[in-house]
């Protein structure tokens, strides 16, 4: 059977991920700082939040459409909920860009759940891990479009943070 | 017969023009999500610092920089030629950046007067334009917030982003560069790590530079 390029990304990133996850455990189990002896190391680069499902929406046009968007949080990291606890925390939001054809009604997102840094026992923070999905309402205008929807967001692990980001979401989504 | 058979082929050639047509479109459609997608989210993050490999700014001088602090003076990584430097890049939205800076002022008070200062650069991420008043207005404002609550009175400098190709990129929060009197990077750190880690990388720049000033 063939597999579309798409289809080997996925088995690829799947693997990925595995590889990851059988790598956490022990990271999870270290001391609540780096290792001395390797803090010094750069970090690797890896991708944050994937956009799992669905590529394609069938939507009435011009009538307001519940669909359900899913994400995965890489092992071993988390992002800051919609509501996170702290104003200088950056929340994960999604948005449609304007003239895309597509109208954002309105997004629901899960509760966060709450983590404690290793290190700040005290301190709680809101946050998605592993898969979530937001809950979403839109309006589509009549014919394809190609939505390149954003999800705005914040990772960090136990010990540090990476910058925040606007990914892409592409959704090829059907107004008849 | 002839004819049923004619209209047959007709009949199956113009269906699988139609299977054809709807999956090349198909095919179209998914290529082009493939398009955006690799364009628009590469790998981009960063996880566990533990692993990559050590920092090529090791053992090298530390690039140079002019940033403002948030009275707007200029201030110059040269301004402190003679002096150990911790160069430490932070950001508003860090949480590890929260937990160490009370670390790095009891250390800098510690080690002051021993020659020892810390520069505090945020690096919000954001890229702001220069023309976007409104935007560098609310990231001072958060930026002045966090170093007033964190009592930090050491120089806190603003737009490290500007000069984060120059360290390596700043892939995490937060990074930090111990350099030495003589302006070498003699230990780097990225994430947080231990109080003693921090202080040892900081007699590490002191002890280098006295064993280099003996010579």
């Amino acid at each position: 059977m063939l597999l579309t390029r798409s289809a080997w990304l996925r088995i690829v990133c799947s693997t990925a991920i595995c590889c990851t996850a059988a790598q956490s455990p022990s990271q999870s189990l270290q001391a609540q700082f780096s290792d001395p002896a390797k803090s010094d190391r750069l970090p690797l680069k890896q991708e944050a939040v994937q956009y799992l499902y669905p590529e394609q929406i069938t939507a009435p046009a011009g009538k307001s459409t519940a669909v359900v968007l899913h994400f995965r949080v890489a092992p071993g990291l988390h992002v800051n909920s919609h509501s996170p606890k702290d104003e200088s925390l950056i929340p994960t939001a999604l948005s449609i860009p304007a003239e895309s054809g597509v109208k954002l009604d309105a997004a629901t997102y899960p509760q966060g759940t709450d983590f404690t840094l290793p290190a700040d026992p005290e301190s709680k923070l809101s946050v998605y891990t592993g898969d979530f999905a937001i809950q979403a309402r839109i309006t589509a205008a009549p014919g394809d479009h190609l939505v390149e929807a954003k999800l705005r967001y914040q990772a960090c692990d136990q010990q540090q943070c990476m910058p925040p980001k606007t990914a892409t979401v592409a959704i090829d989504i059907i107004g008849k | 017969m002839k004819r049923n058979t004619i209209v047959l082929g007709i009949t199956l050639f113009v269906l699988a023009g139609f299977a054809w047509a709807g999956w090349a479109n198909f095919e179209y459609r998914r290529q082009a999500a493939d398009k955006v997608m690799a364009a628009t989210m590469p790998p981009e993050l960063v996880i566990g610092g533990d692993d990559g490999p050590p920092s090529p700014l090791l053992n090298k001088p530390a690039p140079s920089f002019t940033l403002q602090d948030l009275n707007g003076k200029k201030v110059s990584l040269a301004d402190y030629k003679g002096k150990a430097v911790l160069i430490n890049f932070w950001a508003t939205w860090c949480g590890p950046c929260k937990l160490e800076t009370p670390w790095l002022v009891e250390l800098r008070q510690q080690y002051a007067s021993k020659g020892f200062e810390i520069l505090g650069i945020s690096s919000e991420a954001d890229n702001l334009t220069d023309d976007d008043k409104d935007g560098w207005a609310k990231d001072k404002a958060a930026i002045s917030k966090f170093a007033q609550q964190q009592h930090m009175q050491y120089p806190v400098l603003i737009n490290g982003d500007s000069i984060a190709k120059d360290y390596g990129g700043l892939d995490a929060m937060p990074s930090s560069f111990y350099v030495d009197r003589n302006g070498i990077i003699v230990a780097t750190q990225t994430g947080i790590v231990s109080k003693d880690e921090i202080e040892g990388k900081i007699q590490k720049s002191l002890a280098k530079t006295t064993a280099q000033a003996g010579k």
